[in-house]
């Protein structure tokens, strides 16, 4: 019946062919699976701590960020890498990560023009709510550093590092540090 | 080796059929930006409407075939020329071993399509074997065609017996204005009502920032109720979303999944192919339907193209 079935963090979405079916059976139909929901047990797989490098070359909105919350860069910085994230969706791209901060802050926003192109394994923050750009794409989160590590590999039978509900947190590293591990294990 | 690069084009990738069921992971639809171009050259060599062709981006290109088969180029090219001899678009045409194929530029729109009559070699993966440029997934290497490659074929895969050329009324008419059709937009009502009106009322001119991706809309900026802290949300190809800087932008093929600007509007399903042939400079006015006549018209143009191309799904 559906084609996709996509939630976003406070909504959902169905795409359906229109040749089959018109849109009030859509919506009638939704509406009573909706009402009928299906309950499952989610899986919470090991927490996992990921190195960040926080250098300004990556870091690309600490600044912005840290006036946002009226801190400075290196209390912004100390702050973020103690903080502890729960993974509550994969979306965007795939491998691209959405977290919840476990603390509540004040709402930072997106960029007022979104980039054409954030780094693979850029972070962003946007308040509560933080992220792992899996690929080079276009972006509007403001950045907070950026990780070495790989989020998705097609190559494996599960691609995505990450999972709903698994605990993340970050581990500073310095730029030397993050070119190693960027780099992959030597030969 | 069966299909040579000798000049690639701007962007020359493996499409056919999006990838479906797993924008939930994350997974774009990618696939042909203009599935009717696609589907009309499939059509000319024998093949399934979504099989896998060659897409290519308003440059020209040139390829050289290693074996005897036939091609069809459907879409923006200005000309086709084997050997240096020009021949027809929308037409099956025969090719030998070692014919030169070039593909002319696009001086109107943006994308052609060349199929050929045997089964294009391409990475499978989740169902599909588009190419998703953003993750460098599925077609040839997950990456557009450079000079040097070889694009394989399964040989004898072919059902090639007659010539066919696309009945002259079903050729889509090139041009860089277009009447484009949407639905509302759950987020609509973030844009104060003076900006709802130029939006569904003044032209729309595409940016230089344009791709499979998305394309970027310039006219009067648009102003925002409020600023909207919306939390991410599904997206699909065609939805349009405005940034708080008031210039939307118009999603294609390879776009995001989720996104967490305003969703002001959607293209309907019958209009989406011509998002690929959009281009910088292209002029749109957008026009608002509702749901249903959305159905209404997507349900016409399915069976204006049933006599000629059978039982299809546009995308």
């Amino acid at each position: 019946m559906w084609q996709e079935v996509v939630s976003g963090l406070d909504s959902i979405a169905v795409q359906f062919d229109p040749a089959r079916i018109a849109p009030q059976e859509a919506i009638d139909l939704f509406r009573q699976q909706l009402q009928q929901p299906q309950t499952a047990t989610a899986t919470q797989t090991a927490p996992i701590t990921i190195p960040v490098c926080y250098d300004e070359a990556f870091a690309l909105d600490r600044n912005w960020i840290a006036e946002k919350m009226g801190l400075s860069v290196e209390a912004l910085l100390q702050w973020h890498s103690r903080q502890q994230f729960t993974v509550t969706m994969l979306g965007f791209m795939p491998g691209f990560t959405y977290l919840q901060c476990s603390e509540d802050i004040v709402e930072i926003g997106r960029l007022p023009k979104p980039r054409q192109k954030v780094a693979a394994g850029s972070i962003g923050i946007i308040g509560d709510q933080s992220c792992i750009y899996s690929f080079s794409s276009p972006g509007g989160w403001p950045i907070i550093g950026r990780t070495p590590i790989q989020t998705f590999d097609p190559g494996q039978d599960q691609p995505a590092l990450l999972s709903a509900n698994q605990l993340v947190s970050y581990q500073p590293i310095s730029r030397a540090e993050f070119d190693i591990i960027a780099k992959g294990p030597s030969a | 080796m069966t299909l040579t690069v000798i000049k690639p084009g701007l962007q020359t990738t493996l499409q056919g059929a999006p990838f479906s069921g797993h924008r939930h992971l994350g997974m774009p639809a990618a696939g042909a930006a203009d599935c009717l171009s696609l589907t009309l050259a499939n059509h000319l060599v024998g093949k399934a409407p979504d099989a896998i062709s060659l897409e290519l981006t308003l440059d020209d290109a040139k390829f050289r075939v290693e074996r005897p088969t036939g091609i069809a180029l459907t879409g923006a090219a200005t000309f086709l020329r084997i050997n240096g001899d020009n021949r027809s678009l929308h037409e099956l045409v025969h090719t030998q071993s070692g014919d030169e194929i070039h593909i002319g530029p696009a001086d109107k729109a943006c994308r052609s399509y060349l199929a050929i009559a045997e089964d294009i070699s391409a990475q499978s993966l989740l169902g599909g074997q588009s190419t998703y440029l953003g993750a460098g997934l599925g077609g040839f290497e997950g990456r557009a065609l450079q000079v040097g490659d070889s694009v394989q074929w399964i040989e004898g895969s072919a059902s090639v017996t007659t010539g066919k050329q696309t009945p002259d009324s079903l050729r889509p008419v090139l041009s860089d204005k277009h009447i484009i059709r949407v639905t509302a937009g759950p987020e609509i009502p973030a844009l104060n009502s003076y900006s709802q009106e130029i939006f569904f009322g003044r032209k729309w001119k595409v940016g230089m920032r344009a791709n499979r991706m998305g394309l970027s809309l310039q006219g009067v900026p648009l102003e925002q109720e409020t600023a909207l802290y919306m939390q991410s949300a599904p997206v699909f190809p065609g939805t349009i979303q405005c940034p708080p800087d008031g210039e939307p932008f118009l999603l294609g093929p390879d776009a995001q999944t989720t996104g967490g600007y305003p969703r002001i509007a959607h293209v309907i399903r019958a209009d989406r192919h011509l998002i690929g042939q959009l281009r910088p400079g292209s002029e749109i006015q957008f026009v608002k339907i509702t749901n249903e006549r959305a159905t209404k018209i997507y349900r016409q143009k399915l069976s204006l193209l049933a006599p000629w191309l059978g039982t299809i799904n546009l995308w």
